[in-house]
């Protein structure tokens, strides 16, 4: 089913009026789903046209422990590159099927031998053929700009002035969602409630 | 009920009994019966409904079962990494070719996967169709409700089971469709014993059977009332077929939007039912009238038992009705109806001896216990019938006793009925045979009945009778001479009906008593001839006017000095032709006719001539002259004799008159005038044969009468019978202390003349002092007699004549040795 959330954004006069005056200014996105609840490891990411990806030498690690992926979200820059050790004392076998970067690291124990580079944008779903109950995402975004909400649903992003555009999702969902365009002009929160 | 009653009449209580009870209990039974059915109706009703509704779980759990087996093998399809990985890469050759595979492997009809997104469809060859049709909402949908799902694909009807495909999250769907067919219903039939049947329709109204295990007919008819059945609401619903009756529950599987529709139906046969039913309910109806039939018999053998005494006392009822009281009633029982036996059988018994008492009193004699008038008569009757038939003889045999009345009087009633016993008996115990009945009909009279016993035979026993009797009888410490007349009849020589017989038997007594003959067999000359009473009468008065009478007189004496007093003047009838004649011959005729009159005339005038004739002579005697009850009546007498005397120059001292009781009875009051009149007269009244009358010492002293003659019959033996003896004493005794002098008549002996003077007795008369004689002759014994009296020498003594007196006493000279 096609997920097309809307996004509301409700600038209060004074960040308005100071956003005027600052290059850069502090962003934070309050994200409630349909019913007003705060939704925790949401992910946003903000998009501001310059900041335009360079080569990323940044790595990650998501860790196989007691048969869960740890963390189960994450969200990387492009061409980051994600390693995946095992804790667990027994062997697990990671694949992704998703169009973004599909890979298999077969059965093994410790650290795979290499690490895997998400150079596309995208969401990949992570499983184990082995333990079905693993599953884990990566959301491949292409901006250092992004965070995960906390458990309050809120997540603070230090942004540059001017026209911006946003994405929120929540985890487990595949599909990214419509960017929201808005102008920063200061400090400001942005509501974005989930449908 | 009062009509009931009048409609039905139980003749007997049993019946009665049983009709009721068994009315009601069949009414009860009805009663019971009639909601049982109901009730087995409704419960079997609730059982098949109880049936179907377990049958439809049963199939849905079938179903369900069935979709677990293909969820479960299409899981491991959707698990397979190398399909997933398919899947992830749109790889549709390999999808495709891995969905034909597993459609062969688990023979599912339809196989096609479906992406998430709704957009990737992958189908085997043969599901396009369903492919075209896929809902991914209604996928995930139902796989997440773990519902069933059915779909009309192609015209067929599918449940249809669906799995996701993760990597590792859901990315899209494989799903598996089986049709649903003859194979599932008849699972399902196997499973839950009944009829399964899928029907679908592809347009509205348009339905067709896709399978089931009804017959052709079934189904069709099912196929026919399906529309109906469908409106219908109730979860339960019943159908009727040609020849079987359902209950159905029907359950939409599928509905589509463009009518299209699929139904499945679960029915049973309600025959079963009904035959299960009906053969329950045939045997409680067996059972019932099993029972009833048991009851029945039940009732009425208890009632027999109860009724049963009810019916004997009934009987028993009827037996008495008839007379007969010898039934006792056997009643075994301690309850109510035993006591009503025994009370039964006190009222039986009372009425037994009130019955027995009121026999004996009607047919017996109370004081001799011999049986009566009434009894003997009929014993007569039975007799005459009896011995007609065999042509046989009988005997009547009548016994009188002479002067029983004076003993009764004299002796004591007490005396009298012992003396009668004693008859009695002794005629009790020389009969020849138990029948033979004796029997006592009047006071002093007794009758003997002797059974086959011709003349000679009743002689016989006659001449026994006679013998005892001829001894003195010993009664009361007393002996007295008993004398019987007794008459005899013979059937049929002498009558053919009880009347007569007895009737001949009397006049045979009769003439017994009369001739003083120890007994009489009848006769036709007994019975006396009118015609030739009336020439007897035509005789006398010829003798009366022809002076054919003579005058006998029997001499009288003083018994203190033995002096001659005179005589008793009596009859006799010297017939031209028959000879000497005795007064009993004619005088009860001259009685009957009244000829008498002219008799006692005659003797009245013929004594007066002869003491006219001794007054002559200087001799004093009397002479007494009877005078019968005619001449009683006759208010001229007085005037009569008044006349004769003075023709005669006599005083009425010199004519006596004897008068019987029975002369006074006949017209008592003319009687007494008459009688005052002669006393008043100064003539001397003597009552004759005093003791063989009725009248009573009381009476006779309001008569004008001054002697009392005792009848011969008591004097005669009073030397020998200390009863006779006793009698004559007190009648002595009492004359005495009345006033009146005693005369006795019949003395024969010297004896009886010395105890006579002993007891005081005033006058006698008898053989030993004289017989009757002739005018002539007495006239010899007054001058010979002891105590003669001087008379004159014989000059105008009247001419010899013979006379006696009425009522034959003494005029025969047998007599003397006869009482």
């Amino acid at each position: 089913m096609k997920q097309r959330p809307a996004h509301s954004i409700v600038l209060t006069l004074p960040f308005l009026v100071a956003a005027c005056f600052v290059h850069a200014a502090e962003l934070t996105f309050t994200v409630t789903d349909a019913s007003g609840k705060p939704v925790p490891q949401a992910v946003v990411a903000v998009f501001d046209g310059k900041s335009a990806p360079t080569t990323n030498t940044a790595t990650g690690k998501i860790i196989q422990k007691n048969r869960q992926f740890n963390p189960d979200v994450t969200v990387i820059q492009t061409g980051t590159a994600v390693n995946f050790p095992n804790e667990d004392t027994v062997r697990h076998h990671v694949y992704s099927f998703s169009p973004a970067k599909k890979f298999e690291l077969k059965l093994y124990t410790g650290v795979a031998t290499n690490p895997i580079v998400f150079d596309k944008a995208g969401v990949v779903s992570l499983g184990c053929n082995i333990h079905d109950s693993m599953v884990g995402f990566i959301y491949v975004v292409d901006t250092p700009l992004f965070a995960k909400t906390d458990a309050n649903g809120s997540a603070t992003l230090s942004v540059p002035a001017g026209a911006v555009s946003y994405q929120v999702w929540p985890a487990g969902k595949l599909k990214f969602a419509l960017e929201q365009k808005i102008k920063v002009e200061g400090n400001a929160t942005v509501k974005v409630a989930l449908p | 009920m009062k009509y009931f009653h009048r409609w039905i009449q139980f003749k007997h209580i049993r019946t009665r009994f049983t009709v009721v009870i068994l009315t009601v209990v069949i009414l009860l039974q009805i009663a019971g019966l009639v909601p049982l059915k109901f009730s087995l109706i409704h419960h079997s009703n609730k059982i098949a409904e109880n049936q179907l509704e377990v049958g439809e779980r049963v199939y849905e759990n079938l179903l369900r079962q069935n979709a677990a087996g293909y969820q479960q093998a299409a899981t491991v399809l959707a698990a397979d990494y190398a399909f997933r990985e398919a899947v992830a890469t749109g790889d549709v050759k390999t999808i495709e070719s891995a969905l034909v595979s597993y459609q062969d492997r688990i023979h599912a009809e339809i196989a096609y996967y479906v992406g998430e997104d709704g957009a990737t469809v992958v189908h085997t060859a043969n599901t396009k169709e369903a492919a075209r049709k896929v809902d991914l909402a209604k996928v995930s949908a139902q796989y997440n409700a773990g519902t069933l799902r059915f779909d009309i694909i192609d015209g067929k009807p599918y449940q249809l089971i669906s799995v996701p495909v993760k990597a590792p999250i859901v990315i899209g769907w494989i799903v598996l469709g089986f049709q649903m067919d003859q194979t599932v219903a008849s699972q399902i039939k196997q499973l839950t014993n009944l009829d399964v049947t899928f029907v679908q329709s592809t347009e509205p109204k348009n339905w067709q059977m896709v399978g089931g295990t009804l017959s052709a007919q079934a189904a069709l008819a099912l196929i026919n009332a399906l529309p109906v059945l469908l409106t219908e609401q109730q979860s339960i619903q019943q159908m009727q077929s040609q020849d079987d009756a359902f209950h159905l529950k029907l359950k939409t599987l599928y509905q589509g939007n463009d009518g299209e529709q699929l139904v499945v139906v679960l029915q049973e046969s309600v025959t079963k039912f009904v035959q299960e039913l009906n053969t329950l309910f045939l045997t409680m109806i067996m059972l019932t009238f099993i029972g009833i039939m048991f009851l029945a018999a039940l009732i009425w053998y208890t009632t027999k038992k109860m009724v049963q005494p009810i019916s004997e006392l009934a009987d028993n009822v009827s037996q008495m009705t008839k007379g007969d009281y010898s039934h006792q009633i056997h009643i075994e029982r301690s309850d109510e109806l035993g006591q009503l036996g025994t009370m039964f059988n006190d009222m039986r018994e009372a009425i037994q001896q009130r019955t027995l008492r009121i026999h004996r009193l009607a047919f017996n004699d109370e004081l001799t216990g011999l049986s009566n008038r009434l009894s003997f008569m009929q014993g007569v009757h039975k007799a005459i019938d009896a011995h007609a038939s065999m042509h046989e003889k009988f005997s009547i045999i009548v016994f009188n006793i002479h002067r029983f009345k004076p003993i009764n009087n004299l002796l004591g009633r007490d005396f009298g009925d012992d003396l009668l016993r004693h008859l009695g008996q002794v005629l009790k115990e020389n009969v020849f045979s138990p029948s033979d009945i004796v029997a006592r009909l009047d006071a002093d009279e007794f009758a003997v009945l002797l059974q086959h016993a011709g003349e000679a035979k009743a002689k016989a026993y006659v001449t026994d009778i006679v013998n005892i009797l001829n001894q003195p009888v010993f009664v009361q410490d007393q002996t007295i001479d008993v004398r019987t007349a007794i008459g005899v009849t013979i059937y049929p020589d002498h009558g053919l009906g009880e009347e007569s017989l007895l009737n001949h038997a009397e006049t045979a007594k009769q003439e017994s008593k009369i001739k003083k003959s120890e007994y009489v067999i009848y006769h036709r000359e007994l019975e006396v001839d009118q015609s030739e009473t009336l020439t007897m009468i035509t005789d006398l008065k010829e003798a009366i006017a022809h002076n054919q009478l003579l005058l006998f007189v029997q001499p009288k004496i003083e018994i203190a000095t033995r002096k001659a007093l005179g005589g008793e003047a009596l009859i006799r009838w010297l017939h031209p032709t028959k000879g000497m004649v005795f007064p009993d011959q004619f005088i009860p005729f001259a009685e009957q006719t009244g000829v008498i009159s002219d008799i006692t005339n005659w003797m009245l005038q013929r004594a007066c001539h002869v003491l006219a004739d001794y007054k002559k002579r200087g001799v004093s005697i009397t002479i007494a002259v009877n005078l019968s009850t005619r001449d009683l009546n006759n208010y001229q007498l007085p005037e009569q004799l008044a006349v004769l005397l003075a023709q005669h120059g006599l005083s009425t001292h010199a004519l006596k008159l004897e008068i019987t009781e029975g002369s006074l009875m006949q017209d008592p009051e003319r009687a007494q005038t008459v009688v005052r009149k002669l006393a008043d007269m100064g003539f001397h009244l003597a009552i004759d044969d005093f003791g063989t009358g009725y009248s009573s010492l009381a009476y006779l002293r309001q008569l004008p009468v001054q002697e009392l003659k005792i009848d011969r019959s008591f004097v005669m033996f009073m030397d020998k019978n200390s009863g006779d003896a006793s009698i004559v004493k007190s009648t002595i005794d009492l004359a005495h202390n009345l006033g009146l002098r005693v005369v006795a008549e019949g003395i024969e002996n010297a004896g009886v003349l010395t105890q006579l003077a002993m007891l005081g007795c005033d006058e006698g008369q008898g053989y030993f002092i004289g017989k009757p004689l002739s005018e002539k002759d007495f006239d010899h014994w007054l001058t010979t007699w002891e105590g003669s009296i001087e008379v004159a020498t014989g000059t105008g003594t009247a001419k010899q004549s013979t006379f006696d007196k009425t009522g034959a006493k003494g005029y025969h000279p047998s007599s003397a040795t006869l009482s």
